[in-house]
């Protein structure tokens, strides 16, 4: 039910969460932010089962905090990324398995900016554009038609648009708002929020 | 502060620990009636009274488990306004159709300025609130004052994180008010824990949330307030058969929470009938 | 089609074919049926069993009542899996002499209570199949019921029926002991006589109705001088 997006530009990352916490068939919350900030430059995008989302997340931010004290530097994204793959891949063969589906977003100040997809089974893939839930079945396609890889933010942002009505088009159930953000050289930039229709 | 052992088994083995010292093996209950071959999963000699599920009945908890379930069905709710938080619950305790209490209290004062809610197994509950309380007071004996709303809701959902998917049975929100002002989290045995400004937990919680939409306002007078929690729970008894009893209702305010009122449903039903 | 035709109509192999591996799942918990009650009064507890012990069809004792003394102010009935039944008075009373032996006196009803909750919840993935229900006298000397659910969920009560026919014993207490939802009736106070002979009658209907209940019925009186004991015979069919 739920849907997370992220667009990579040639220095840009945008990324897009819906905001409902739900609970079986309840929205318990609509300006839940599912957005965690591992660093300066960057974003984790979780969803996935109740809880194991925010205990992971929470995780992992910490453990890439604690290595920018110990060692003075951050991780890069895609250090990051094989750092939270590793992790839910070790724990993929536990008995307690994290059920949570991932984006990671991020700028490197060497490597530009950097977007990593990865699911619950531990895959992980970079990729220019990513998204995750049922809404991916319905935006992907739009992405795949109207991505460029020297996109510009206000094209980035069209994009995004197209994809928030076609889920509110298409899609059996009401996500009415999103978060987006930005990530560039300058850091990460809160934009305003999608929403459409009522409400 | 956080509990880095399993909570339920800390508590436990030092509950029992002098215990397990007296009558080490020969009186086996430490490992249950497991240990006449049958295998627990207890390991041998282990004194933690505390024994993860069998796998005997693994798989199968609607067997056993079922039969032995209790309370389920109820209806609970608090929300914020601008004088702090109104919390209003019912107090029927089913065990299948059977209602096997009209007189429960499902809200646990943890302390005199914490108020948390019962929803799911009334055991499960209530333990672990009880077990909240104890690691609120010390945490204000350690810090030398109050835990804040979000921290301790943040104790009760990584306590109970620990045993997901193992049967636990709990909706609960955890109320106070602390130096940010009111506080409201939804927190449960699936892992969840939100901050919001209006929550209902339970079989009749969507009835709750059809009245408490329609006339929540953050300008509402206390007086108001009250009526309106009250007005929910008692149209959620009115359609959802597993809630009923009374209508208990809590004001958390700055100076803690204070007890409102404590009415039957039919006394209810007779003033609202009156009133129409 | 020819050889389906030769397992039978319920398609299983005859019995000295190999039918491939066969579960046979061993159930730690049989329910040995029984009925506990307990009354508190002004100045009393009651605490009432059957003596019947049953399985399924057949009753295997006709005298084991689920009263167990505790201390002098309390008593505890106790119903469901018989095993478990004495497991955990076991267990109580161990406590309670661990208790007496530190702290040079006995536990109250009240902490006996809060007790008997943490050791229920201590097998909460593995419960203890018992419905309990303790009778006694609190600090005040004033009577107490505090009933319990398998996995330690308790509270307290003025009147209480447990055990399998809880759910006959309780409408006919909640019209004679708490009136409920009655107008103009008149909230008179239970005197122990009355709470006897109360109790004698709602037993005897449920050993009419229920078939794990029946034999005997088992009357622990709790007032400060002690505790009395009374046995009437109930229908032993």
């Amino acid at each position: 039910m739920e849907y997370l997006i992220g667009i990579q530009g040639p220095d840009f990352v945008l990324v897009a969460a819906d905001n409902v916490a739900a609970s079986s068939i309840i929205q318990m919350k609509h300006d839940y932010d599912k957005m965690f900030k591992l660093s300066e430059k960057i974003l984790l995008l979780c969803v996935g089962e109740a809880g194991d989302t925010v205990q992971f997340a929470e995780y992992i931010q910490k453990n890439v905090q604690l290595y920018k004290m110990r060692n003075g530097y951050e991780l890069s994204p895609s250090a990051a990324a094989n750092f939270t793959r590793k992790n839910l891949a070790d724990y993929l063969r536990s008995r307690t398995p994290y059920h949570v589906n991932l984006l990671l977003a991020g700028y490197d100040d060497a490597d530009g900016p950097g977007l990593f997809y990865m699911d619950y089974l531990s895959s992980l893939a970079k990729a220019p554009f990513a998204a995750h839930g049922y809404g991916a079945f319905l935006t992907l396609s739009i992405l795949d038609r109207d991505y460029k890889p020297d996109l510009t933010r206000e094209e980035a942002m069209n994009i995004l648009r197209k994809c928030v009505e076609e889920l509110n088009k298409r899609f059996i159930l009401n996500l009415h708002s999103f978060n987006v953000r930005l990530i560039d050289k300058d850091g990460i930039h809160d934009m305003e929020k999608l929403t459409v229709g009522a409400k | 502060m956080i509990v880095s052992k399993m909570a339920l088994a800390s508590v436990l083995s030092s509950e029992c620990a002098d215990f397990s010292l007296d009558f080490r093996q020969p009186f086996g209950f430490n490992c249950g009636p497991g240990q006449s071959g049958a295998d627990c999963d207890a390991a041998p000699g282990d004194s933690v009274s505390f024994s993860v599920k069998n796998p005997m009945l693994a798989g199968d908890d609607d067997g056993v488990e079922r039969k032995i379930e209790f309370l389920h069905g109820t209806t609970t709710l608090a929300f914020k306004f601008e004088h702090g938080v109104i919390v209003a619950v019912d107090s029927r305790a089913t065990a299948g159709s059977y209602i096997a209490s009209q007189t429960v209290k499902k809200v646990i004062e943890i302390n005199p300025y914490l108020l948390g809610t019962m929803a799911g197994g009334a055991a499960d509950c209530s333990f672990w609130e009880r077990l909240l309380a104890r690691q609120c007071r010390i945490y204000e004996l350690r810090n030398k004052e109050r835990i804040s709303v979000a921290a301790a809701s943040k104790l009760l959902a990584n306590m109970v994180y620990q045993y997901k998917g193992m049967g636990l049975s709990m909706g609960t929100m955890v109320c106070g008010w602390d130096k940010r002002g009111p506080g409201l989290y939804y927190v449960d045995s699936e892992g969840n824990r939100v901050c919001g400004d209006l929550f209902a937990v339970g079989s009749g919680s969507m009835y709750a949330y059809g009245v408490m939409d329609s006339g929540l306002r953050q300008d509402l007078t206390v007086d108001e307030a009250c009526e309106l929690g009250r007005r929910a729970i008692y149209q959620a008894t009115f359609r959802d058969a597993y809630s009923g009893g009374q209508v208990n209702l809590y004001h958390v305010h700055s100076g803690g929470w204070t007890r409102i009122s404590q009415e039957d449903v039919l006394m209810l039903h007779q003033k609202y009938k009156d009133q129409a | 089609m020819l050889s389906a035709q030769n397992f039978g109509e319920s398609g299983k192999m005859k019995e000295y074919h190999y039918a491939g591996p066969t579960e046979h799942r061993f159930s730690p918990y049989a329910f040995n049926g029984g009925t506990v009650l307990a009354v508190a009064g002004e100045d009393f507890a009651i605490v009432a069993s059957d003596t019947r012990l049953s399985e399924g069809y057949s009753i295997h004792s006709r005298d084991s009542p689920k009263c167990y003394k505790l201390t002098d102010t309390t008593v505890l009935g106790c119903s469901g899996f018989h095993g478990d039944c004495l497991t955990l008075t076991k267990i109580i009373d161990a406590r309670l002499k661990m208790y007496k032996h530190s702290n040079n006196k006995t536990m109250t009803s009240g902490a006996i209570a809060a007790m008997l909750s943490t050791i229920l919840y201590s097998r909460r993935f593995f419960p203890y199949y018992v419905y309990n229900i303790i009778g006694g006298l609190d600090e005040q000397g004033k009577g107490a019921v505090y009933s319990f659910d398998p996995v330690g969920s308790y509270q307290r009560d003025t009147y209480k029926a447990g055990g399998s026919a809880s759910a006959m014993l309780q409408p006919l207490l909640d019209n004679q002991i708490g009136f409920k939802n009655m107008e103009g009736v008149e909230h008179v106070p239970l005197t122990k006589d009355k709470a006897v002979q109360l109790v004698k009658d709602v037993f005897v209907s449920a050993a009419e109705r229920d078939v794990y209940t029946g034999d005997a019925l088992r009357i622990c009186i709790v007032t400060k001088e002690g505790i009395e004991e009374q046995n009437i015979p109930l229908r032993k069919d």
